[in-house]
């Protein structure tokens, strides 16, 4: 009988791997320019009433 | 990382679209639940009586060994105990991947919308992201110790806040006699906790949360650790946030437990700093120390970045990554915060905020805004506005989705969390009753099993206890 621990080997990937390999990590974002017309045309969709009926219980 | 267990539990709004009674969130959020551990089968249900405002049901451990639960009418994540900031993420947005896909699965995501975020805006309600890092009982839990990691917290805001529009009323007391006080004039802070801390350091939460939550509830050998629970910061959901806010602050409480944190650091007052930063929209974030003199947040930032790299600089790739990005970071809100959108959420937000603005002509007082704030959180793939930024290549990750996809079934493999998983995935299997908590776990007809070492998988020993 193989040990618990042995039997499942996938785990989440390291994102800090190194460049080359095939994940590459954390990058710096493209400040150039973005598309807003896409941004703007789902940000238009948005009710802008719904704030006013997100009434949420005080959690911790 | 460090040597270092670290987990965060996050509260989840929820906008319910047609069904304006008060308790309708509370209802979607026990719908939820249930449908998670009864129709999903994605963990276990509580089976026992947890404390008194957590009966039979309420919620219960899951596959990866985190826990699924209603806490005061809202629906809440715990991620499995981690000591990596890659785990760390992969599973705070698996517990967003479980909520979300409940809520489609269960034919509910017409009726509302999941939102991660901290604040609603017509009755100043709060609810939290709580963060929780080990350390071990030595750590100097005094006022001493604890000053030292104060101004820190001040000002990691600067790039862990997720942003709001406006700001909260929240009276000075418990109970406001007479008419209340106007509500501050704020078009956007940086922050959504900040309004809602009024203490510097306190054991409870509710109506008087503090800077740093000094309940002693280690959830392991009390004698050989203590757990730092932390209820000021926001939910991120911008990835680097994450990794950064939880990567930083294991940090400094390194230094501090080294004995190498940086000096004469102390704020003169620490709550209203918290609240003075987070509101200042010229972002010079100016703060006035104990000692009359001032400084920025960004150059109290810097000082702690730097201790740490002298301290930590080579460990591990981790530790190098949180270095590096910590002062990118800092310099690049020295200048044009837009160089932060995808990385800050508070910057992300403030760029499509201010996109729209630009477009439509609208003011900050205009309805639409707070909407728009609101749908930067909405887990919603097609609908969230931090997830249209990723569309758009805006959004560097920190994980990826396949990592995100395996969390949400799979324990961490290097923590007491794995233990734990193994135990829920073989009860799964069988008709045996149980009692299953962070330390340990109870199967009828057997000794109970504890698990007081977080840093132990407990792999071999779980497998001779289920004898499988």
């Amino acid at each position: 009988m193989s040990p618990i621990g042995v039997e499942r080997r996938e785990r989440p990937v390291d994102p800090l791997q190194k460049p080359g390999e095939e994940e590459a990590g954390p990058k710096r974002p493209d400040v150039g320019a973005p598309d807003k017309e896409n941004l703007l045309k789902r940000m238009r969709k948005v009710d802008p009433k719904q704030a006013e009926r997100y009434r949420q219980r005080t959690g911790e | 990382m460090l040597d270092r267990i670290v987990g965060i539990e996050t509260e989840y709004g929820l906008l319910v679209h047609h069904d304006t009674s008060l308790r309708a969130p509370e209802r979607i959020a026990h719908r939820l639940r249930d449908h998670i551990f009864h129709e999903q089968r994605l963990g276990l249900i509580d089976l026992h009586h947890r404390d008194y405002d957590e009966p039979v049901g309420n919620g219960g451990f899951l596959l990866n060994a985190g826990r699924a639960y209603v806490d005061m009418g809202h629906l809440e994540y715990a991620s499995p105990e981690c000591s990596t900031l890659a785990d760390l993420v992969a599973y705070d947005r698996a517990g967003d991947v479980i909520v979300q896909r409940a809520l489609e699965d269960a034919g509910l995501a017409e009726e509302a919308s999941i939102i991660k975020n901290n604040v609603d805006y017509e009755t100043d309600a709060t609810f939290g992201s709580h963060e929780n890092y080990l350390v071990r009982r030595s750590f100097p839990f005094d006022r001493e110790g604890l000053d030292r990691l104060v101004p820190f917290l001040v000002t990691r805001q600067v790039f862990a806040g997720a942003g709001r529009v406006g700001a909260a009323h929240v009276p000075s007391g418990l109970v406001t006699i007479g008419e209340p006080s106007a509500r501050p004039q704020v078009s956007f802070q940086i922050s959504q906790r900040a309004d809602h801390i009024v203490n510097e350091f306190f054991q409870w939460i509710q109506a008087n949360r503090a800077i740093i939550n000094t309940r002693d509830e280690p959830l392991a050998d009390p004698e050989r650790f203590r757990r730092i629970h932390l209820l000021l910061g926001d939910s991120n959901l911008c990835e680097v946030a994450t990794a950064l806010k939880i990567g930083t602050t294991s940090l400094v409480l390194q230094l501090i437990e080294d004995g190498a944190s940086p000096k004469g650091m102390a704020l003169l007052d620490p709550v209203g700093a918290l609240r003075a930063v987070s509101r200042d929209s010229t972002r010079q974030w100016l703060i006035e120390l104990a000692d009359g003199t001032a400084a920025s947040a960004l150059d109290i930032q810097m000082e702690y970045a730097r201790a740490a790299r002298a301290a930590y600089a080579g460990r591990n790739d981790e530790i190098d990554w949180v270095l590096d990005e910590w002062e990118r970071v800092i310099e690049d809100l020295r200048g044009d915060y837009r160089r932060l959108v995808g990385r800050v959420d508070w910057a992300s937000k403030l760029w499509l905020l201010e996109t729209f603005r630009e477009a439509e002509g609208c003011g900050w007082d205009d309805p639409w805004m707070k909407s728009l704030d609101l749908e930067y959180h909405n887990l919603n793939l097609s609908k969230g506005l931090y997830f249209a930024l990723g569309e758009e290549g805006r959004v560097p990750r920190f994980t990826t989705d396949g990592a995100v996809d395996l969390a949400v079934e799979n324990p961490p493999r290097n923590t007491r969390a794995f233990g734990r998983g193994e135990a829920i995935r073989h009860l799964m299997k069988s008709q045996t009753p149980y009692v299953i908590t962070w330390s340990g776990l109870l199967i009828e007809g057997r000794p109970p099993f504890r698990m007081p070492d977080p840093f132990t998988t407990y792999a071999q020993a779980i497998n001779a206890h289920l004898g499988t």
